[in-house]
């Protein structure tokens, strides 16, 4: 009946363990929420066939996009401002972020009042999304670059704090209980026993960070916040989707370059 | 000078760490603390700069009294009085000398220690104190490519660095192996008496003690049972430590021959 096995008998596994309620509640209530939802914002495939055969310009435009935006002029002044944004969002964010999770930490801030004030700042900025921070700030100062660059700050802030802070939870304390048995200071403990473990992982932080922020800022310019997204946004307006497919595509090969150049450091870092 | 008055420690818990200690250990002496797990021989050493508070009790460190230091002057305290770890302590993922320009901290302005741009006189301390232990050439290696001995050599040139007055190890070789751990006591008691600094080491096992001790401080439950020197500490005293006959488990070496 059976394939006879070589050797002796297999030990008995234990039972198997009956799945948790948990799981099997979390489950249902998942697809039943997915049911849900699709009902209520009216999605039907039958809608996608029958779209995707009617006669479409945007779907045109893509199979025949307008290479020559790679080279276009008033592209490139656009393509600029979002490499800009992307760059000093980053710098200015990732920058503050460092000491900001350092001081949220035990070890790092010996007061419990102001390490909760700064915990919660933390949570507050980290539950922000990247467009909503554009909104706001495109509200506050009103279109251009100015508002992108805030929104990409906070947003950076947000992203490598977090991050950061993740990594310091697991160092070693030893080098922290050493320094601060030579009579070091706290800023002087932090820089010599805490930095050092964590720079690597917070340089690798900060470059996946500017991935971000670029492809994040292509969409702050959709309501109004500079760089390329301004750009995308005027062709839409116009119907003109050769040129925006063009654009779209000469982005995508950026933004491809620049993570495997980050991807391949980040590797080099960790 | 180091003074203990009565003095006692409680942690969080309930637990009763040292109970109404009072020993004087003066400059330049070599103590060794011996005891039983848990008998308090942590506890007594991070007491000395502070990083354990009493919780009654007076302690005197070099004519301060410790309960009553401000940060400030606890981190004075705490420049004076060099420490060496089981575990090392060495922030692995940077170079020996910028682990030893640690010791140089007390003295080097914190804009300076953020830039990382140490003073060269602050440097040429660092130096010394790896010729000391004989591990200059090692200066530019990262500290977690060197062996354990070798790392314990650079927290010995760490503290050295500090110009200390006082040095305390806590259990410096329990991660060595048995000549490594010679090795290291070795520079240890040498330091101390080229230098004159006043050392405290807690050691696990009594053959190493009575080696190099010239005075042996015996703990048990946090309660102070032998101080004499090494010579005295016979087999009865062993008893009153530990509670029970000399066995190979206490000894380094016969325990390394098993
Ligand atoms: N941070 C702490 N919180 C609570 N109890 C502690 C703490 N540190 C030590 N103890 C307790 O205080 C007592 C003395 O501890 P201590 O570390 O001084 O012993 P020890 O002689 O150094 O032991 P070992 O040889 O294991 O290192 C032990 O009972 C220990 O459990
Ligand atoms: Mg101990």
């Amino acid at each position: 009946m059976t394939v006879p096995t070589v050797g002796i008998q297999a030990p008995n596994l234990p039972p198997k363990p009956r799945p948790s309620l948990f799981a099997i509640g979390g489950t249902l209530a998942a697809i039943a929420m997915t049911i849900v939802t699709a009902r209520s914002v009216g999605f039907s495939f039958g809608g996608i066939v029958t779209n995707l055969g009617r006669k479409n310009s945007v779907i045109e435009g893509l199979l025949s996009p307008d290479w020559g935006q790679i080279w276009s002029r008033r592209s490139r002044a656009p393509f600029i401002e979002t490499f800009q944004l992307a760059v000093l969002g980053t710098a200015t964010g990732s920058l503050l972020s460092l000491p900001l999770a350092l001081w949220s930490t035990r070890f790092g801030n010996p007061n419990p009042f102001t390490r909760g004030i700064l915990r919660g700042f933390n949570n507050v900025i980290r539950s922000i999304p990247d467009l909503l921070w554009a909104l706001l700030f495109v509200s506050a100062v009103g279109i251009g670059a100015l508002p992108g660059l805030l929104a990409l700050f906070f947003f950076s802030l947000a992203v490598t704090t977090k991050l950061t802070s993740d990594t310091l939870d697991g160092i070693d304390m030893g080098p922290i209980e050493a320094a601060n048995a030579t009579g070091a200071n706290l800023s002087q403990m932090l820089r010599t026993a805490v930095v050092p473990q964590i720079l690597p992982a917070y340089s690798s932080f900060v470059l996946y960070n500017f991935e971000i922020n670029l492809r994040a800022s292509a969409v702050l310019g959709l309501v109004g916040a500079g760089g390329i997204g301004n750009r995308i946004e005027f062709f839409r307006g116009r119907g003109e989707w050769e040129e925006l497919w063009g654009l779209v595509f000469m982005f995508f090969l950026v933004v491809f370059v620049v993570e495997r150049i980050s991807v391949t450091l980040r590797r080099r870092l960790i | 000078m180091i003074r203990f008055e009565d003095a006692s420690v409680t942690y969080p818990g309930g637990v009763l760490a040292l109970r109404d200690l009072s020993i004087e250990v003066d400059a330049g002496e070599f103590v060794v603390i011996v005891g039983l797990s848990g008998a308090g021989k942590s506890t007594l050493i991070r007491a000395v700069n502070g990083l354990v508070p009493l919780t009654s009790g007076k302690l005197q460190v070099n004519g301060r009294e410790v309960t009553e230091l401000s940060r400030a002057g606890m981190r004075e305290l705490r420049s004076e009085v060099g420490m060496i770890f089981q575990g090392f302590n060495l922030v692995e993922r940077t170079t020996v000398l910028n682990n030893v320009l640690m010791g140089r901290l007390h003295r080097v302005p914190t804009w300076r220690t953020l830039l990382g741009m140490y003073p060269k006189a602050d440097i040429d301390i660092a130096a010394r104190a790896l010729g000391q232990v004989e591990i200059i050439e090692k200066a530019y290696t990262r500290a977690s490519d060197l062996s354990g001995g070798q790392r314990q050599r650079v927290g010995i040139a760490r503290a050295l660095a500090q110009e200390p007055s006082i040095v305390l190890a806590d259990e410096p070789v329990a991660s060595l192996d048995p000549p490594t751990s010679h090795v290291v006591m070795r520079y240890l008691q040498q330091i101390s008496r080229d230098l004159g600094i006043t050392t405290i080491v807690n050691l696990h096992f009594l053959d190493l003690a009575t080696a190099y001790a010239d005075r042996i401080i015996g703990l048990r439950d946090g309660m102070l049972v032998f101080d004499g020197p090494g010579s005295a500490c016979d087999a009865q005293v062993f008893e009153d430590i530990y509670g029970r006959s000399l066995t190979a488990d206490d000894t380094m070496h016969k325990q390394a021959a098993l």
